[in-house]
């Protein structure tokens, strides 16, 4: 669906490339994550994707032609939600939505998407008044008011408390079911192991790593089994591999001792985004 | 083109929303009162000024404060990833203050005549003001693409204004001689003051196609060259850089 070669970026105050050389493709119907701490360019990286920033170097190929011959009409394919809020403060949630279907060509019925998502009992009220978590609520129904083939999403669940993360996880997980594609970014770990088919690691411009969260967990992990028990009042923790788990050893331990807690120790996908690219997540 | 009027129609609305239609209108009622001093002869000299003041200095700030809130807002980062072009976005913008400037003559046209039985020459009110409003929003947003925030469009508002706008008015309110008046026609607005003037009195007919021709290339310069090209940087600006 989408393919990218050699691209780079520049921001014409910059001396150097905010985005410096990267290759990827995103196939159709996949969840591909752009996973990078803050200012690695994944931000830039989505607004060059979707032709908010044009001054790029490299080639990028959507349905196989240059993002460039697309017209406008482009963005009747597309939805994109933005990290930040978007909205006309002083209109209602409801009169923005109105706005921004009457650009579109297709559209969708916005109740639904307001009701699963918190907000229909407050579609009358200005958006200005709207706490973050609303905004950011606001902008992800926004981005789906076209029925689009394609989501851009810029850190979607930002903000946003524990229940509406979950439900927007899971309208994200629906729109991929129902053969939609997303690009999304994120800093947000859990978002990106939980959504993402494949995930490319990003750091100072460059991508340092792309595959499955699976894979990456099986190149770069540690699998193993931590242990804690008592001996002598005091608390002790033991780490077995895969391999040592299979032994006596192991099952002596667990017959023997007084064990408190048994965890399958998974390296998460922040451990090895900072082994692969030597840069922390949350900086 | 298809977008244009629902472009409008939400401009229309968000001017409303946003108060700066009150805020055009409190202008438009001020002008009205000031209007009911004077009469006569005085009166048709007042009104090519008021004219003049609301298609240039209130356009500009119009459009400008416009602008600064979509910016502010970032929503125009979300208009322009709906299939809304750079030419559909900028035109709704000069098709409102077009809009806007006419509301504007027929209010204060229907005042002066309801209060003081004035008319003028209307048909060549109406094309002069279409012409000076173009101009003076495409000034708006270029002004506005440089202004870091509020406070520096302002200024960049008042600069204009001294600049340009200023020794046009002296001319109008005599205070600039003939004489010198004569080299300001290259001043946009001097040029609009002409075309505007014309409803009370009679002009050259050189300076009136000077006028129309001036302000019309520079319409379009300023569309082609800058305002058009500049978007996209003012795009990534707005993007957060």
């Amino acid at each position: 669906m989408i393919k990218v070669r050699n691209l780079k970026f520049k921001y014409p105050k910059n001396k150097e490339y905010t985005i410096n050389g990267i290759d990827f493709e995103i196939e159709d119907g996949e969840v591909f994550g752009f996973l990078g701490p803050s200012a690695s360019g994944k931000t830039t990286t989505q607004k060059i994707l979707i032709k908010l920033l044009k001054n790029f170097e490299g080639e990028i190929e959507y349905y196989g032609k240059p993002l460039a011959s697309y017209g406008d009409d482009f963005y009747q394919d597309i939805g994109v939600s933005f990290e930040m809020p978007i909205s006309f403060s002083k209109l209602t949630a409801m009169e923005n939505l109105e706005f921004f279907k009457r650009l579109y060509q297709r559209t969708v019925d916005v109740e639904p998407l307001l009701k699963r998502l918190g907000l229909w009992e407050d579609r009358d009220k200005k958006a200005g008044e709207y706490s973050k978590g609303m905004k950011i609520r606001l902008n992800f129904i926004r981005a789906l008011i076209n029925n689009p083939k394609m989501l851009f999403l810029d850190e979607p669940t930002n903000g946003l408390d524990p229940a509406n993360a979950r439900i927007m996880k899971d309208m994200i997980r629906e729109f991929k079911e129902q053969g939609g594609t997303v690009f999304l970014t994120s800093h947000i770990m859990s978002d990106v192991d939980e959504l993402c088919d494949r995930v490319a690691f990003i750091a100072d411009g460059k991508l340092r790593e792309i595959n499955s969260p699976r894979n990456l967990k099986i190149k770069y992990g540690r699998r193993m089994v931590k242990v804690e028990y008592r001996e002598g009042g005091r608390l002790i923790t033991r780490e077995f591999s895969m391999e040592e788990i299979k032994t006596q050893a192991f099952f002596d331990l667990l017959k023997e001792k007084d064990i408190e807690t048994i965890h399958s120790g998974e390296t998460t996908l922040e451990e090895i985004f900072i082994k692969v690219t030597g840069v922390a997540l949350r900086e | 083109m298809s977008r244009l009027i629902p472009l409008v129609k939400g401009e229309f609305d968000r001017l409303n929303k946003y108060n700066l239609f009150t805020a055009n209108f409190v202008v438009l009622l001020l002008w009205v009162g000031l209007a009911w001093f004077f009469e006569g002869e005085e009166l048709k000299m007042f009104l090519p000024a008021v004219f003049l003041l609301d298609a240039t200095m209130m356009t500009m700030l119009m459009v400008a404060a416009t602008l600064f809130y979509e910016k502010q807002e970032h929503t125009l980062n979300s208009i322009m990833v709906s299939p809304v072009s750079e030419d559909e976005y900028l035109l709704s913008k000069i098709i409102v203050n077009i809009i806007n400037s006419l509301i504007s003559v027929f209010f204060i046209s229907a005042a002066v005549y309801f209060i003081k039985d004035v008319t003028y020459d209307y048909l060549k009110l109406v094309p002069a003001v279409i012409v000076v409003t173009v101009v003076h929003t495409l000034f708006g947003i270029r002004l506005s693409y440089y202004a870091k925030n509020f406070t520096s469009m302002l200024v960049n508002f008042i600069v204009y204004v001294f600049l340009f706008l200023f020794p046009s008015l002296f001319a109008l309110l005599d205070i600039i001689g003939p004489e010198m008046a004569r080299f300001l026609i290259i001043l946009p607005p001097e040029a609009s003051r002409i075309l505007i003037t014309t409803i009370v009195q009679e002009v050259e007919p050189w300076k009136l196609l000077f006028g129309y021709g001036y302000l019309l290339s520079l319409s379009f310069i300023f569309y082609r060259f800058i305002v058009k090209p500049k978007f996209n940087d003012f795009l990534m600006r707005e993007t957060g850089v």
